[in-house]
């Protein structure tokens, strides 16, 4: 029997915009869930998906996808890669499992609101695939990381780190819950499918990707893309909402969105890709630096989409390009120096070939980033590790819930941004955090961060010891130390020989 | 697959970004068959190719079939297709990239 073909039916079955009866269209889509922008039903019908696909097409494409990623694994799991693998490599996957894994699950729910509360039904059809997807993922990302568990006990966060109180984890939850957990379909299109799926993603499923496969985990960089090619498709929902938007007088609603959005999940994922790229990788496996990525993916690649789609880039475009340049270097500096408090073992990994590396890619690196790295360095010379220890309490942005912090040494640039609201005080990173706290404060203000709950009482008593059960080291696993064992000082100790 | 970089690239360039696999080798050959007109630019990133040219680029089902040999569904192509420049327009006898706006 012949099939039709998709175009000839597709229209027809997703026309399922019925007109209720039974209760009024308010009920069925209220605004707080599905459009508080008050578009009419007829401009949502407008909706068109760029990127189609039938339930038959899914299914089958998706089994094929699977078994792919599913058999590259058996096939691999042979060679006990994992064994012998580079150790910085292995804190690169313990990171990405951990904030990955069941954010996706997450994703889920995300997908499922649009796909129920959209008045858009090409956007709920294509939202309904996006949430089989979402529920693919994060089979894949607790099931691959499952057969380390034995080898290390670490993985474990994989399926854990959602259900712990660890700072990190505290930062990715802020970010996901006020994006894409807590917004209306039409928003969470914007927030979720174009700034953080078509605008984000890509670097970590596709960027990290040429890294581990550089390393020889083939399974690991066949398993991202694979899921990429996933998001490749639904984050294309994101699109027509925003056309839609735009030619209905709401372009100055949409952009906020966009700019709300884009920043959070930047400043996490400057984060979990940009501190493996430039220092968990050894340097002979490096393909592009992160700063690099960021060029082609999204400096060059989603602007173009931006301009092209009727969108302005976000207000903080050059406090973005500056955060490029600054913000994982800062990172990596804080997650080493508080290294306990993390479920992975951070690499220091700046010897002096690598010091040479970034200096290259990031001119300035030594005069800034140097010079904090040339203390802890002379410490471990000297054979002072406790040194490296700091025993302080940083301060933590109140939007982004990360360490405050900015470029070291002559041009320094590191400072807080204040704001009273109601009688408390707020910090924040950047003017970019300090702004999106007051698109909406009444939506942020209580939230405590880690170091305020120290303050508060919720930590009792408030010791580096209970912080750390508090946040699940020792609980789940032990915390991190460094990753090499501080061996990539031994080029100094040469140099300083010679 | 060959790669080739200009050194300069515009603002207007669309196209797919590929992983690795047979349809990804018989899509680089039939996107330069089904554009004849383009200078297609195919720079090889390990885990990914970038396709790209000027205002954007068009795969066919037809020249896939004869490429591969067999019956293709342009759906198939998703499996590797990991991502694209510019914006995308699907339909089940071409997929096509292009960006709306001239820069």
């Amino acid at each position: 029997m012949a099939l039709l073909d998709r175009s000839e039916w597709y229209d027809v079955a997703r026309a399922t915009n019925w007109t209720p009866r039974y209760v009024t269209e308010t009920d069925l889509f209220p605004p707080d869930l599905s459009d508080p922008f008050g578009l009419p039903m007829t401009a949502w019908e407008a909706f068109d998906e760029p990127y189609k696909v039938s339930y038959r097409e899914y299914v089958k494409v998706q089994r094929e996808k699977d078994s792919n990623a599913y058999s590259v694994k058996a096939a691999l799991s042979r060679s006990k890669y994992y064994d012998s693998a580079d150790e910085g490599y292995l804190s690169l996957l313990k990171l990405h499992y951990g904030a990955v894994s069941l954010t996706e699950y997450q994703a889920c729910q995300a997908q499922g609101r649009m796909s129920r509360f959209s008045k858009a039904p090409g956007m709920r059809n294509t939202a309904t695939f996006g949430m089989m997807d979402e529920m693919r993922h994060t089979q894949l990302q607790l099931f691959f990381p499952h057969e380390l568990l034995a080898r290390d006990r670490q993985f474990d966060w994989a399926h854990e780190a959602a259900h712990t109180k660890n700072w990190a984890v505290l930062g990715g939850r802020h970010t996901m819950d006020d994006i894409m957990m807590t917004r209306d379909a039409i928003t969470t299109s914007i927030m979720l499918s174009f700034a953080f799926e078509t605008g984000l993603t890509n670097l970590q499923m596709v960027g990290l990707a040429s890294d581990s496969e550089a390393m020889g985990d083939f399974t690991f960089s066949n398993m991202i893309t694979s899921i990429q090619s996933d998001e490749a498709r639904h984050a294309q929902l994101g699109t027509p909402s925003i056309e839609i938007l735009i030619k209905n007088g709401k372009k100055a609603e949409a952009q906020k969105a966009l700019d709300i959005s884009f920043w959070r999940v930047w400043r996490l994922f400057a984060i979990l890709t940009g501190i493996p790229m430039d220092y968990y990788i050894p340097l002979k496996n490096r393909h592009m630096s992160f700063k690099e990525f960021m060029h082609e993916w999204v400096i060059k690649q989603f602007a173009r989409q931006l301009s092209d789609i009727g969108l302005e880039k976000p207000w903080y475009w050059d406090l973005f390009l500056d955060d490029i340049e600054n913000h994982h270097h800062c990172q990596q500096g804080g997650i080493w120096s508080w290294r306990p408090t993390v479920w992975w073992n951070p690499p220091g990994a700046v010897g002096p070939k690598e010091r040479a590396w970034l200096e290259q890619k990031y001119p300035g690196w030594n005069d800034s980033y140097g010079r904090y790295w040339d203390v802890i360095t002379g410490n471990l010379l000297d054979g002072h590790e406790e040194k490296t220890h700091p025993n302080c309490i940083p301060v933590i942005c109140n939007m982004c819930q990360i360490p405050v912090s900015n470029r070291p040494g002559p041009k320094w640039k590191a400072r807080v941004y204040q704001l009273d609201y109601q009688g408390k005080r707020f910090n924040f990173c950047t003017p970019v955090c300090k702004w999106i706290f007051e698109q909406e404060p009444e939506r942020y203000k209580d939230f405590e961060t880690i170091v305020d709950r120290m303050f508060s009482g919720v930590i009792d008593p408030p010791t580096l010891p209970q912080v750390l059960i508090y946040m699940g080291i020792g609980v789940v696993s032990n915390g991190g130390r460094d990753g090499y064992d501080y061996s990539w000082v031994d080029g100094h100790r040469k140099q300083a020989a010679e | 697959m060959t790669a080739s970089k200009p050194a300069t690239r515009s603002k207007n360039m669309a196209g797919p970004l590929l992983r690795g696999g047979e349809i990804a080798v018989a899509a680089c050959e039939a996107i330069q068959e089904d554009n004849p007109e383009k200078q297609v630019v195919i720079e090889d990133h390990r885990t990914y190719v970038r396709v790209e040219a000027e205002g954007g680029l068009i795969i066919r089902r037809k020249t896939m079939e004869e490429i591969l040999g067999r019956p293709f569904r342009m759906q198939e192509l998703e499996v590797n297709l990991t991502g694209f420049s510019g914006q995308i327009e699907t339909d089940e006898n071409y997929m096509r990239w292009y960006l709306k706006l001239d820069l």
